[in-house]
């Protein structure tokens, strides 16, 4: 790989940052949008969050192989702040990471759960008016 | 973004929120057949949002009470109608026993008077003839029992609405006792400032099946529901129901009294309990005193006509037909007072042959009764008051069914829960995880690359 | 806005409706009537008491005049042979006024005057279906009967009544003329002139015979007169008959076209009715069961 122009790579790792945060915010987004139950908008999360990702992934891949093939002295004009600050980013999304994981898995779960109670109700479902037809019912605690 | 902690708040609070939304959704499933359930939907509320300094972040979500949807004019509207339905069935299903003895089946009174109006015409031409005159006396009693027969049949369905009275009160009593319990439990979960909920779905359906027994009125009040019956006697306040008690009456029927013993029964509309009151009270009575007075007035006439000829034997013609004195019970009480056919007053002057009182005794089915109308004519309107009774009935029942069906579409577009719906979120959901979950992987390998890139660096 | 999820209830109310509309049609094909019931069409209904009470009549007026009719002409055809009779005996008796007649020939037409006035009394004791026919409204025994008080031999035992039957609803006919109007009435004495004829050949005096034949003439033309009115009677019942029969067509149509169901169209209106039902509940199979649980596999 051909080194980065010392400018080039300044302008990707601002950009590596901007993902990171853009990605943590998405992050929070999700988890809210499960809070409230609101499909459309944790899907829309989703989307996004698998665009962001995808950038990042590539982008940090990039950077990551300049770095390995740079000399230290063409490293040395790095901005220190810069680099400080995208560690920060990345340190806090992999936490939020750590949260959102465990709500998926926690949620997940609980959605199975009430499929596979579901399923295996192989009975008839009659849908009846609200206070007219009697029918058998039966419910499940969660 | 704010600070670690921040978030991780938010975390847990969301976790703790879609708990409550799960618990929502699965309620809802559960609840799909049950009757008069209201599906819930989550009631958020954005907590406050932080300011600290630089960024503000949002509060997270936390999970307010659960919320059921209802129109409460909706259900309103679907109780008035209701107890409509009910009292149009009842009359109908009356009406249409009530209609089975006016309809031509061999033993009805125009059968009956047919029969009879023949015989007398065949007499015109034999009336010496002692078959023929024999037939005459059989004819008149086949019509003094489909006198009987109507009347007795018109009295055994008032009996019946009469027991029905009875029955339905101790229902309305039955269920006014449990809706008052009910309004007490609503009562405390709105002081505490939360919704009814199942509490109240299971109140609403009580009152529901209340306005199929008669028609009410309900008013909402800081105690809690009042129902009244339409014209104001109170069957329940919040907590406290009142009985209504049945009594015989000097009529012989059951009549209805409030709890202080006010006879509230000619004010009673609406519901099973009205449409018996308006069967027994209005229409038999109505169509018994027209049967009555045809049945009287009809004998009256056709006596003064044997009075004015000689019977076979040269005497002067006695009466034919016995009825009670007074029009009450006439139709019931009408038979043949004679056996022998000589007795038939068949001779204008005595003269053995003579035909010349025969056209006297046809014409009392020919000619206007006091009432107006001939013997056939009273019963021809009679057919047609019962005929058109029992159809606008039916009428009315398939157009109030109609206007039921679509308030209770409405409702349900509001209210109703569709499993569909609700396990196509479901799919969704799982959908959903399952991309989140791969995210979730690519998010902790990008930790790698990361590091690396930083460790290639001191700081 | 949401649709009601829940749409049995429109279902029902659909298929409910479908199943009524068929069974009415099956119950049109089966019984040929479209009222049964007087909700079906009240006002149909009511004029239908009408209309039965009317029909019962009109067959039995029908009936009435078939045996009027039968007792007229009876009736008719006595008096036909009294006239033939009351003929014959003028011609005896302007044969035995003849002076040229000896008394033994007088004495055998005196013989068949008598035989003559026999047979009138026969004639005028005439009966139909076991009613006598010219007792007045005494049916039951011989108008006429022999007796040796009564100049001519025959006394009448019949009264003077006449009836009038019943053969249409405003419609009296009177149905007899009593025995003592038509046979022995000062207007015409049929039997006393019989009688007087019979005596005066026997006894050979020309002038009583000439005068008992001219009694017998004048008989003879009242009882012609007399007669007319049985021929009016008839007339008149012919055309009642025919009357009544247009009623007959009238009252069956009239019948059809308030309570009848004209069957080709039946048959169609239920044909249409159960294609209509069988699909009516053929969507309901389609849309009923299924819910997206049905699709829901359980995880692995």
């Amino acid at each position: 790989m051909i080194a980065l122009d010392v400018q080039d790579r300044k302008i990707e790792l601002e950009q590596h940052l901007q993902l990171l945060r853009s990605l943590a915010c998405e992050l929070e987004r999700a988890m809210k949008a499960v809070a409230q139950n609101s499909l459309p908008e944790l899907e829309d999360s989703i989307a996004n969050q698998q665009v962001l990702s995808a950038r990042l992934s590539k982008l940090a891949n990039g950077l990551s192989r300049d770095f390995r093939e740079t000399t230290a002295p063409s490293l040395a004009h790095l901005d220190r702040d810069l680099m400080r600050q995208i560690g920060v980013a990345s340190s806090t999304l992999q936490k939020l990471n750590q949260r959102y994981s465990a709500l998926i898995q926690h949620s997940s779960r609980s959605v199975e759960l009430m499929v596979s109670l579901f399923s295996s109700f192989k009975g008839q479902f009659q849908e009846g008016s609200a206070p007219r037809l009697k029918h058998q019912t039966w419910s499940c605690q969660i | 973004m704010g600070g670690l902690n921040t978030s991780l708040l938010i975390g847990v609070q969301a976790l703790e929120a879609s708990q409550g939304a799960l618990a929502a959704t699965s309620n809802n499933i559960s609840n799909a057949n049950t009757p008069g359930y209201t599906r819930e939907i989550v009631d958020f509320s954005e907590n406050q949002m932080n300011d600290t300094g630089s960024a503000v972040s949002g509060g997270g979500v936390s999970l307010d009470n659960l919320q059921s949807v209802r129109d409460e004019l909706l259900n309103l509207q679907i109780q008035n109608q209701t107890s409509l339905q009910s009292s149009v069935n009842t009359q109908y299903s009356n009406l249409q026993q009530i209609q089975s003895y006016f309809t031509n089946s061999g033993t009805d009174i125009a059968s009956a008077l047919t029969a009879f109006s023949t015989s007398l015409t065949q007499l015109s031409a034999t009336p010496s003839d002692s078959a023929v005159q024999q037939n005459v006396i059989v004819s008149g009693q086949s019509l003094a029992q489909a006198f009987n027969t109507t009347a007795q049949g018109l009295s055994s369905v008032q009996s019946e609405a009469d027991g029905q009275v009875t029955q339905t009160v101790a229902q309305i009593n039955s269920l006014t006792a449990q809706i008052a319990q009910l309004n007490g439990q609503v009562s405390q979960l709105a002081a505490a400032g939360k919704d009814g909920g199942t509490v109240q779905d299971q109140r609403d359906e009580l009152v529901q099946q209340l306005s199929t027994l008669t028609g009410i009125s309900v008013t909402q009040s800081d105690g809690g529901e009042t129902i009244t019956t339409g014209n104001g006697t109170p069957l329940v306040m919040g907590s406290q129901s009142f009985s209504l008690q049945t009594t015989t009456d000097s009529d012989g029927m059951q009549h209805v009294l409030d709890s202080n013993g006010n006879d509230i029964t000619s004010s009673i509309q609406g519901g099973q309990l009205g449409g018996a009151i308006q069967i027994r009270d209005q229409e038999i009575p109505g169509l018994l005193s027209q049967l009555n007075t045809l049945a009287s007035q009809f004998a009256t006439a056709f006596n003064a006509a044997q009075a004015q000829g000689y019977d076979s034997n040269g005497n002067a013609g006695q009466e034919f037909f016995t009825i009670p004195s007074g029009t009450a019970g006439a139709a019931a009480g009408i038979s043949v007072a004679i056996t022998d056919p000589s007795l038939i007053a068949v001779s204008s002057d005595g003269s053995a042959g003579s035909n010349g009182n025969v056209a006297n005794l046809s014409a009392a089915l020919t000619t206007a009764l006091p009432s107006g109308q001939t013997a056939a004519g009273a019963y021809a309107n009679m057919v047609f008051q019962v005929g058109s009774d029992t159809a606008n009935a039916s009428t009315q029942s398939t157009a109030i069914g109609q206007n039921l069906l679509q308030l209770t579409n409405q409702q349900g577009s509001i209210s109703g829960v569709s499993i569909d719906e609700e396990t196509t979120n479901l799919i969704r959901f799982q959908t959903a995880y399952e991309a989140a979950a791969r995210i979730v992987s690519t998010i902790q390998a990008l930790n790698t690359v990361t590091l690396d890139m930083g460790s290639t660096q001191s700081y | 806005m949401r649709i009601n999820p829940t749409f049995v209830p429109n279902i029902i109310a659909d298929l409910q409706q479908s199943q009524a509309t068929l069974n009415v049609a099956l119950q049109q094909v089966a019984t040929g009537k479209s009222v049964s019931v007087p909700s079906d069409n009240p006002e149909a209904s009511a004029e239908m008491v009408q209309n039965t009470i009317e029909s019962g009549e009109v067959d039995q007026y029908t009936q009435n005049v078939t045996s009027v009719l039968g007792s007229v002409q009876s009736a008719d055809s006595a008096l036909g042979s009294v006239v033939t009779s009351l003929t014959q005996a003028v011609s005896y008796g302007a044969e035995g006024a003849n002076g040229t007649m000896s008394a033994s020939n007088q004495q055998a037409l005196a013989q068949q005057v008598q035989a003559i006035l026999t047979s009138v009394v026969a004639q005028a004791n005439t009966s139909y279906q076991g009613a006598y026919l010219f007792g007045g409204t005494a049916s039951t025994t011989p108008p006429y009967v022999a007796s040796s008080s009564s100049p001519s031999g025959y006394a009448y035992n019949g009264n003077s009544e006449v009836n009038s039957v019943a053969v249409g609803d405003q419609l009296n006919v009177q149905t007899n003329l009593p025995g003592n109007q038509i046979f022995s009435n000062s207007g015409g004495d049929v039997l006393g002139s019989l009688s007087s004829l019979a005596s005066a050949l026997q006894s050979g005096n020309s002038a009583d015979i000439a005068t008992a034949t001219n009694a017998v003439s004048a008989a003879l033309n009242y009882v012609s007169q007399q007669r007319v009115f049985y021929g009016n009677a008839e007339g008149q019942l012919n055309s009642q008959e025919t009357y009544l029969q247009q009623e007959t067509v009238n009252l069956t149509s009239q019948q059809t076209s308030l309570v009848g169901v004209d069957m080709a169209t039946a048959a169609t209106n239920l044909s249409s009715a159960e294609t209509a039902n069988n699909a009516a509940m053929a969507a309901a199979a389609k849309v009923l069961p299924d819910t997206l649980l049905n699709y829901l596999s359980a995880p692995s």
